[in-house]
Parts: C-alpha cells; structure tokens; sequence
C-alpha cells in the first residue's frame, strides 16, 4: 500500500456528505495522483455519483476537504472548478441534445477564449475519434449510444482539461465500444490528464486503472493498486454487500 | 373577402405582439423550467414608460423603442437577482409563486404611480393605411412586424453565434452538464430575463400604440396570452413560441370576426386547455426533453405542522362566535364576515393546492360558479335561498370538477396554467352566455341570506350564519384528512408515481379532492352573492384566486386551521391597520413574496 506515490492532483479527505437526513458518503478519503487513473467501483446507492458531484461542486459535503492541485475546492461554484482545470463526462453522457455534434463538442471549450487553439483542438478530436467527423453538424440526440460517449468524451478534452471525471463511461455500451472507450481512456491518460472514473464493472475498470478503491454504503471498504485488487475476493464480496446479501 | 385579408393581417400583427411576450416566456422557461407570471407586469412596465417618452420627453419613436427595451431589461433584470435568484434551492413551486408576487407589486406600483384610468398612447406614425390586396395595412402595423422580425432575427443570431446564446441554448437543455462546462448559470439566468423583459416591454409599448390606450388590466391578460401562445408552442421552445403567437393572433382574429369582440379571450383559453390535453407538450415539443417536473414530492416545502391543541381551537371558536354579543362595531363584524367568506375558499384551495398538490390559480372560478347558480336558483326558480345556497356548492363541486377534469393528467406548473385558463374560461362564458347570465349587464336584486323563512339581514346573523358554515366546512375537511382519503391524497401529492404503482386511482381522489373543494368554495361564493346583492362575470377575478392561494401558504399548505387563520389575517390586518384599499394588493404581493422567500411551510406549518 505505501507505493512511492507521486504527488495528489486531487484529494479527499474524511469527506461527509448528507441528503437531508440520510448520510452517503462517512469519512470519504479519495486520492488521485498526478498522471493516474483511478477507479471507484461501488454496486448501486453505494454513493458512487454523489463522489464524482461532490469534485464538481454540484453537491456540497457537511464536512471535509476536496482540493485539487494543492488548493480546496469546497465553497466554488461548479464553473469555477471547470476553470481550474477538472472536465468531465457525465452519467448517461447528458449532451446538449438539440445542438449539433459541433457545438456539443466546442460547448466543452466554453472556459477557454483562445479561437485559433480551440479549431485547432476541434481538428485533434476528430482524429482521436475519426467517425465524428460525419457526424458533425447532426443532432446529438440522434447519435447512437457510443457515438454519444465520443462527443462527450471530446467535449470533455475541449477545455484541456488536467484531470476528467467520468461517471460510469461504459454503462449502456455494446461490447464493441466499451473496448474503444477503455482505449480512448488509456490514450487520453498517456496525454497527460488524470483520470477519476465511477464504474459498476469492475473487472473492465481495474484492467486500465492505476488504484481503485470500492465504495460500499458510503464507506471505502478496499483500496489499493489495481493490479493487486484484480483478483481479490473481496471485490466480489464488497458488490455482493457481503455474504449476507449473495 | 376583402375583411377576411384585413382579419389575417390583424391576427398576424396581434400574433406578432404575443410572439414578443411568449419568446421571453419561452427563454425563461427554457432556462429555469419557470413560467413567469410577472412578464405582463414588464409588458405593463413597458407601456407606461413608452406613455412617459412620449407624452412627456417627447421621444422620437426609435429612442422611445430604445428607452422601453433598455428600461424594461432593468426591471428584469432586479427580478431575477432579488426576486428569483435566492430561491435557486426552495422547492418548484417556490418560483413560480414569487412571479406571481412580484407581478401583483410591479402591477400596483404602476397603478399607484399613473392611476387606474386609461391613457392614450400615441404612436408617433402618420395615420394611413395603404390598400394590399383586398385589405389594408397601416404604418404601425408595419412597425409591428418589423419589430417582429427583428427581434426575432437579433434573438436568432444571439442564440447561434454568440458565446452566451450556446451557453442559453446548453443550459436549457441539460442545466448541471452546462455547469460541468463551466457555464455560470446565474449569467444566462441573467441574460433571460434581461432578454425577456425588453421584448415584453417593447411588446407592451406597441400594443398600446396599436390600440391607442394603456391600462394596468394589461399585464395579466398579456401573461395569460403569452402564456398561451408559449405552451401551445411547447414550452421552452422558441421558434415554437412564435408559431404559437402567430396561431393565437389568428385564432382571436377569425374568432372574433365570426363571434364578436368579446370572445376573443374564450378562444385563446380554449386552444390552450384543448392543446394542453391532447398535446401536453404543445405542437412542436422536441422528442426527447428532461421531464418538466420532479418526480417526487418537492413541489410543496416539507415541514412539520405546528400542533395546536382541541381546547384551544375550542376556545378561539368560542370566543369568535361569542363576539358579536360584545359591543364590537359593524365594521368588525364585516371584516370578520369578509374573512369567512375568504376562510371556506381557502379551505378548498388548500385541500386543493396544499393536500393534493394540485396548485390551483383559478379558484375564483369556483365562487363564481356557486354564486350564479345560487343567485339564479334564489330569483327564477324560486327556490329558498338557504337550500339555494347548498344547490351553488353541488353545481361547483360538479362543474368545477367535470371543468378541471381534462387537466388531471397534468402536473406541476401545467396544472396552474390550466387551473387559470379555466379559470379565465368560466368567466368568459358567463359574460357570453347571455341567456342565462345575463351577460355583462350582471345579476342584481339577489335575495339575502334566509333560512327557513328567516331572512338573515343583520349583521350578526349574517356573521353566524357564515361563521358557522366555515366551522362545520373545518370540521368535516378535518375528519377527511384524519381517514385513509386524506393520506391518499398526499401520497398522490408526494409521489403519483409511487402512489399510482400501489393501485391508488389518480383521476378518483382528484376529483373527489375537487368535488369537496368544489362544494366549500361554491357554497361561498353562494353566500357572497346573496350578501352583494348583485354579481357579475368580474365579481370574482383572478385577482382573487391568487388571494386565496396567498392566504392558504401564509397558512400552511393543507393546513385546515391554517387556511382559517390566514383568512382573518389577509383580510383583517389591512382593516386594522386602515390601509387604503390601492395599497392592499400591493400589500398582498409583498406578503407572498415574503413567505416565499422566508417561511414557505406558511404560519402554522404544511401537511
């Protein structure tokens, strides 16, 4: 467990959160490092998303501290966080339906001003996802599935993000395109962005994720590199809600 | 033919003048999922500061458009920073309610500012109208469309090439993943409005030019047929607005060319009930749109009643059915009178609005349905007026519910807008259907209150008798909330869904929720007509209903005592404090704004 770690691009730490009464996340410590990707796996209601909205700043902790590069990010506003550089791609996509391709994925570059770089940036995604290009000035709504997690995953790297947060990228995908969108994942990874990503399928997740830490009830019952989670019985275990519930 | 041309250009143009007031509509909605009921007070707003260029800085007419749209922005904009953006996190219906408010403020103001009278407005333009075809057009209507298409065309460039139209254009769509682009919603919230109100205002300016006079009645038949034309378009949807305006200008104008002048509104009302029925989501609703309202119980805020012991409600109705043996003033007791009328309406609503969720702006309807069959009852057939009276309660809990009937399936905000178009429409049909209303002329010479052969004239019967009323109303609405009826109905407020899944029929407790409700507000309005001796198709107004729905939140939604005590308070503080009857709907707006703002549960708490 005590890896060299390089130095956290974002941290969690004893992070409490509440909706009304009921509590979902207990003491939530989160790290992740310059350069990684880490994956939270966790089954349903296991407070998964309410994670990945707490470092958006769309749901705010009772307690606790999120920082990302050193400086808290508790008491900004979602946009502000955007500015500081985290991207992300929301559960079930959530594009701009009525917009086009184009403007969905130059929506992504809404923080940034610099004209001739975000062209430029546009060109990049097309080669990075070669079929959008057909694509461009259709709805968004009427892509398919996979086409919909391209445009967000462009839209996405639009703002030159350093780290992207993505909610359960795969879900809802043919085999086909999970298998890409795990390898765009790696891609965009070795380019240099940190990835933070919420997944129910634990195998798929951990075969490209450098840590993951599982989720149960608000509580991170395991954690540790991939590579030694991968065959743990605990992960089964820990999705099962433990023998009680198999 | 030649007329039909001239009644095409007219629905046109009128078409036109709506398109401004329901784009902004639709902007707003778009953004907030909000219905802004106070875009005819800006419509309003707009008109008098036009009458103020003109008449008295002697503006020509391109800065006078330039004043109005600059002018009317700012009022927008001071809406949405102190009257909408610090309820960004209250419940749905919170909104909603404070639009309501502000229009009562902004509408009162005007009227204190430059009277109730009429005003003439002039256009500035030379007054002839060249032959087309077989008809004629005029320069105004020629502004008008130019005004039109302008702003349509400024809108269309905004929305599709300017950083924050695709930031309006993205947060309408999917509001959080806009945030998570780093779109600060608060700007495009401001954008909106600013937006809407110039369009409304420039609106409201041009209509008054067109008709050569302005008034503060105004403002809510603009929100009405702005709200119309936005929901026949589908709601949110822009260029939907503007075929809906258009529609509805057309409609009007072949209605009244065929009916006359005074069905005008019955047409408008009812294109929105019919659309709203068999297209929810108005003729060009997108296919795929985030659902307009939570699923779940968030419409009412959540609170715990205060608990008020039997002895003590014991006592206050002792002590107020024993006032009248005290030497109190005639005016007490008709205060007091006032607010029992008020009290059994508000007990409706709120079983309505507050247990069932259904939050209803045309209540009033009810009152009037109750008064006129009590009225008519009492003088042609003769009937006795007590027995007359409890004949006004069926026909509203019958009509009322058989009215409100296609809007069941409606929910949220929908419900509202339907609740007031139907509203507006009973009115309507009694100013229209003549041969058994009387028309406009009214019904005067109601007998008064009598039971069983005792006229009931004094003051102090008068008072019992309607105290009494409410009191039994009380009791049985209170014993209906205590049985499984009554958690029915909040399990259909809270959750229909959930409700629906454990077999509970929502079309059944609706109606019966309305055919209670119904009998209470109709057995009031029977009442007040035999007290006024003479009703008309304005006696009760919109204005009312909107009154009944502040009493019953300064109440607590649901709240059977609470709807009581609201009703003495709205109607009684403004007595005791004397305050001139201009500033009580003002004072009424201040109120609603405030509980919305500050103690939405109401005084004793929802339920």
């Amino acid at each position: 467990m005590t890896n060299p770690a390089p130095e956290p691009l974002l941290a969690l730490s004893n992070v409490n959160t509440f909706y009304g009464q009921a509590q979902v996340h207990f003491d939530l410590s989160i790290t992740v490092a310059r350069g990684h990707i880490v994956c939270l796996l966790g089954g349903n209601a296991s407070g998964k998303s309410t994670t990945m909205k707490i470092i958006l700043g769309l749901v705010k902790p009772r307690s606790g501290e999120v920082s990302f590069d050193g400086a808290s990010l508790i008491g900004l506003t979602t946009p502000q966080i955007v500015r500081r550089g985290i991207a992300s791609v929301p559960e079930a996509r959530r594009l701009f339906a009525d917009m086009s391709v184009r403007e969905n994925i130059l929506m992504g570059a809404f923080v940034r001003n610099d004209r001739e770089a975000i062209a430029q940036d546009l060109d990049k995604m097309l080669t990075l996802f070669p079929k959008l290009g057909q694509r461009l000035a259709q709805r968004a709504g009427s892509l398919s599935g996979g086409e919909q997690q391209m445009v967000a995953m462009a839209r996405a790297l639009m703002s030159r993000p350093r780290m992207i947060v993505m909610d359960e990228p795969t879900m809802g995908l043919s085999p086909l395109y999970v298998d890409r969108v795990l390898e765009l994942i790696r891609t965009i990874n070795r380019e240099g962005v940190s990835v933070f990503m919420v997944e129910q399928n634990a195998s798929l997740a951990l075969e490209i994720a450098h840590e993951a830490y599982v989720l149960q009830t608000g509580k991170i019952v395991l954690s540790g590199p991939a590579r030694a989670l991968k065959d743990d019985p605990r992960i089964r275990d820990a999705y099962l809600g433990g023998s009680e519930a198999a | 033919m030649s007329s039909w041309l001239d009644y095409t250009i007219n629905g046109l143009i009128v078409g036109n003048v709506y398109a401004l007031v329901a784009v902004g509509l639709a902007l707003i909605f778009g953004v907030s999922r909000l219905i802004n009921f106070a875009q005819g007070s800006i419509y309003l707003v707009g008109a008098y500061i036009g009458w103020v260029a003109v008449v008295q800085l002697h503006t020509p007419l391109p800065l006078t458009i330039i004043v109005v749209a600059v002018a009317a922005a700012i009022v927008g904009l001071i809406i949405e920073r102190f009257g909408l953006r610090p309820l960004q996190n209250s419940v749905r219906i919170a909104p909603l309610l404070a639009t309501i408010g502000i229009s009562f403020v902004l509408d009162q103001l005007v009227m204190l500012t430059f009277s109730p009278n009429p005003r003439a407005l002039p256009s500035q333009l030379p007054d002839v109208r060249f032959q087309v075809g077989g008809g004629t057009i005029g320069p105004l209507d020629l502004l008008i469309a130019g005004v039109g298409l302008t702003s349509a065309f400024l809108l269309f460039v905004f929305l599709r090439y300017s950083k924050l139209g695709w930031a309006v254009r993205a947060a309408s769509q999917d509001r959080d993943a806009a945030m998570q682009m780093g779109v600060d919603v608060n700007r495009v919230n401001q954008a909106v409005f600013g937006i809407a109100a110039a369009l409304g205002g420039v609106s409201g300016m041009l209509v008054g030019m067109y008709y050569n006079q302005i008034d503060t009645a105004m403002s809510l038949q603009a929100t009405l047929k702005g709200v119309v034309a936005e929901v026949v378009g589908g709601a949110g949807n822009v260029p939907g607005a503007v075929i809906g305006s258009l529609l509805l200008g057309l409609v009007e104008s072949y209605g009244v060319a065929v009916f006359g002048t005074s069905y005008r509104n019955l047409f408008a009302f009812l294109l929105l009930v019919v659309v709203l029925v068999l297209r929810p989501n108005g003729l060009f609703a997108s296919a795929r749109q985030a659902p307009p309202e939570p699923l779940t119980g968030t419409f009412i805020a959540p609170s715990r009643p205060v608990r008020i012991p039997h002895w003590a409600l014991a006592v206050a109705a002792a002590g107020f059915a024993l006032l009248p043996l005290f030497p109190v003033s005639f005016y007490v007791l008709q205060t007091l009178i006032n607010a029992w009328l008020l009290g059994m309406l508000a007990l409706s609503l709120t079983l309505v609005a507050g247990t069932m969720g259904q939050v209803s702006l045309g209540h009033a309807a009810l009152l009037a349905i109750g008064a006129y069959t009590s009225a008519l009852l009492s003088l042609t057939l003769n009937v006795p007026v007590g027995l007359a009276v409890i004949g006004g309660g069926l026909m509203s809990a019958a009509l009322g519910t058989l009215l409100i009937s296609p809007s069941f399936r409606l929910r949220g905000h929908y419900v509202s807008i339907a609740t007031l178009a139907i509203g507006e429409i009973v009115s309507l049909v009694i100013l229209n259907w003549e041969s058994v209303t009387r028309g406009p002329i009214g019904i005067s010479g109601i007998p008064p209150l009598s039971l069983f052969g005792y006229d009931l004239i004094s003051p102090t019967s008068i008072y019992w008798f309607s105290f009494a009323v409410m009191v039994v109303l009380a009791l049985l609405q209170g014993r209906l909330l205590g049985s499984h009826l009554g958690r029915s109905f909040r399990a259909i407020r809270d959750d229909d869904i959930a409700a629906r899944a454990y077999g509970l029929s929502l079309n059944r407790y609706k109606s019966l929720a309305f055919i209670f409700g119904g009998f209470a507000a109709g057995v009031s309005g029977g009442i007040a007509a035999h007290l006024y001796s003479y009703i008309n198709h304005e006696t009760f107004n919109t204005q009312q209903s909107i009154l009944a729905l502040t009493v019953v939140i300064l109440g607590g939604l649901g709240n059977v005592v609470g709807a009581m005590l609201g009703a003495v308070a709205l109607v009684g503080l403004p007595e005791v404090f004397r305050v001139a009857a201009e500033y009580r709907i003002l004072i009424y707006g201040i109120v609603l704004l405030l509980l919305v703002r500050f103690r939405p549960q109401g005084l004793l708490g929802t339920m």
